[in-house]
């Protein structure tokens, strides 16, 4: 069995259509999985109805050999974060502080050890500055930050990042993914949503949604290779991909076709 | 005549934290006709205060502005019509949730028109025109705004503001939660609005491959401060972004990883793959 398990996954906001269609999909334990699809595919209903916000109508989801049911989705929520599109969905104390402590307090985190955690994290993501500050007040990409840093205080098994970067600067970005990178190694499961097809790259395998289906889900470097799931799905292959792809079999490019490979799959 | 800051700074007083200066001694000028403007720099610099101000949405805590010949300052001038400025600058909102509250995305987009003297059949018709610009289609409109999707939202609220019809549009991080393909359309939209109606527009953005391929002005905001407006490729031509925040484009950090790698001497300095690519031939023929 493996780790997290979505089988015949059916879901419907109302009974006209379906948001989400006989999704199957298996992710392994430690493996970084990032979503593409085109506006309104599904990404984040999916999402959803992993950390058990949303009831399928049909099929099932488990994690770590727990399946998502009434007996078991507290257990289950303990094992898995999520870090919302929208940022103003999870804030719901009066200072960055509170909201940074939320997830962690319904954890029943010792006070002491929460308080540590709390700099960390807002250190790690740059706002130790803003612990005192009320969270209507940030501008978009602090919201973004003040989001990811109570997740990551909640130290959970598994991370899904909703678009958590899209409202961060280039030079932030690169910092938070170094970080998620380092956790990454030390196993954390990532599930990172994204239009960003740079940080898809990092991941180990791309799961590509459409219309409310899974249209491909493999690794990296084979996806890459197949250029007309990207066009069908209204995503495009990165700069440097499209150069390699453009650059006929012709010998005299190959070296060049090399290296665009080579630096696109760095990770 | 289009919009003027003269030395403006602007403070948010809050309980928690007292007075914070989001931005200082502003001065910039943006025409009223013809300019395409991208407006950078880190989270939190300052690039929303200073677009809430190119409408009047909120007014300089010092400084004096100028929009449309309407001179604001800190204080509330009873002869000026503020409403008659937002309807002259359209300002999209970073986050669209602050911006639909109608139960139908029909209405929503309605709403601005509805203000001006137009019938109700030419704003519904002027709704379904901007929502289908946008790349949805007409079974859109009955839908409630808050069952979308995030990029979904992200489109109706710019479509509520092209139906409005502005003189000057102002759109805050517009491609942020866009996928590609819509982020392509909407670019295009803008920039043709811009070229056929020679409208003014600033946007928002933290894509430097947008900035590079769409934009001649770029305007950067470091912690507060105006530190940069000019040309694009005098921007990406600086040795190093670092201090601003900011990265370079995709092309040219490719181009630049193959002259390092393969010791070649092409001009990274390419704003599409198309010319890229053309630099790349060109440097494998020689
Ligand atoms: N609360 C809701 N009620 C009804 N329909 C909804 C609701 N939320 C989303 N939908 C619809 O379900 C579909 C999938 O939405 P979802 O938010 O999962 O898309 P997404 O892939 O995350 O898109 P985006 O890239 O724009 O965030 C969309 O067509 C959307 O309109
Ligand atoms: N209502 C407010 N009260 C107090 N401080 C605020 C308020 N709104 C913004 N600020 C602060 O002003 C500064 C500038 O915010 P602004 O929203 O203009 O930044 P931004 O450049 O748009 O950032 P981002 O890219 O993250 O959206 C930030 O440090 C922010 O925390
Ligand atoms: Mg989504
Ligand atoms: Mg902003």
């Amino acid at each position: 069995m493996s780790y997290i398990e979505i089988k015949n996954l059916t879901f419907s906001y109302n009974e006209k259509t379906n948001v989400l269609e006989d999704v199957n999909l298996e992710i392994n334990k430690g493996e970084w999985i990032a979503v593409l699809g085109h506006n309104g595919s599904g990404k984040s209903t999916l999402a959803k109805t992993l950390v058990g916000l949303l009831e399928p109508q049909k099929g099932e989801i488990s994690i770590d050999g727990l399946v998502m049911n009434d007996e078991f989705a507290y257990e289950i929520r303990k094992k898995i974060g999520i870090v919302f599109q929208n940022p103003d969905n999870q804030f719901v104390g009066v200072t960055v502080r509170d909201d940074i402590a939320f997830g962690m307090e319904n954890l029943c985190v010792p006070r002491e050890e929460m308080l540590e955690k709390i700099s960390f994290y807002a250190e790690k993501v740059n706002m130790l500055n803003f612990l005192d500050s009320e969270p209507a007040n940030l501008s978009g990409g602090q919201k973004q930050r003040v989001a990811i840093a109570g997740i990551l205080a909640m130290q959970s098994d598994i991370i899904i990042f909703d678009e958590a970067t899209s409202m961060l600067d280039p030079f932030s970005r690169e910092e938070l993914i170094k970080y998620i990178k380092t956790l990454h190694q030390d196993g954390l499961t990532i599930i990172m949503i994204t239009h960003d097809i740079n940080e898809a790259l990092l991941a180990d395998r791309i799961l590509v949604m459409n219309k409310g289906k899974v249209y491909a889900f493999e690794d990296t470097e084979e996806i890459m290779k197949k250029k007309s799931i990207f066009t069908d799905s209204h995503l495009e292959l990165p700069v440097s991909l499209d150069l390699a792809n453009a650059l006929t079999d012709n010998q005299e490019y190959k070296e060049i076709r090399e290296k665009l490979w080579e630096y696109a799959l760095m990770k | 005549m289009g919009i003027r800051f003269n030395e403006v700074s602007y403070g948010y007083s809050s309980f928690a934290q007292g007075l914070y200066t989001a931005i200082k001694d502003i001065n910039l000028e943006i025409t009223e006709k013809n300019e395409f403007i991208a407006l950078v720099g880190h989270t939190g610099s300052g690039k929303s205060t200073l677009a809430k101000h190119m409408n009047a949405l909120i007014f300089p805590t010092s400084g004096t502005l100028e929009i449309f010949g309407h001179t604001i300052t800190n204080k509330r001038n009873k002869k000026i019509k503020y409403n008659d400025i937002r309807k002259k600058v359209g300002l999209v909102f970073q986050f669209p949730e602050y911006q639909l509250f109608e139960e139908t995305v029909e209405k929503d987009i309605m709403f601005g028109p509805m203000n001006f003297k137009i019938t109700k059949e030419e704003a519904k018709k002027l709704a379904k025109q901007s929502l289908n610009l946008v790349g949805l289609d007409d079974s859109y409109l009955s839908r409630n705004p808050y069952n979308l999707s995030g990029g979904e939202k992200k489109r109706v609220s710019i479509a509520g503001i092209l139906a409005m019809d502005p003189d000057i549009l102002v759109l805050d991080e517009p491609t942020s939660g866009l996928d590609p393909a819509g982020k392509r359309i909407l670019m295009d939209l803008f920039k043709n609005i811009n070229e056929t109606t020679g409208k003014t527009i600033v946007i928002i953005t933290h894509d430097m491959d947008l900035v590079y391929q769409y934009f001649n002005r770029v305007l950067v905001m470091n912690d507060g401060h105006l530190v940069f407006d000019g040309k694009t490729e005098v921007l990406f031509q600086k040795e190093d972004l670092t201090d601003y925040h900011l990265d370079y484009p995709n092309t040219i950090k490719v181009l630049k990883y193959l002259n390092q790698e393969l010791n070649l001497n092409m001009n990274v300095f390419q704003k599409t793959n198309a010319e890229a690519l053309a630099e790349i031939k060109r440097a494998v023929r020689l």
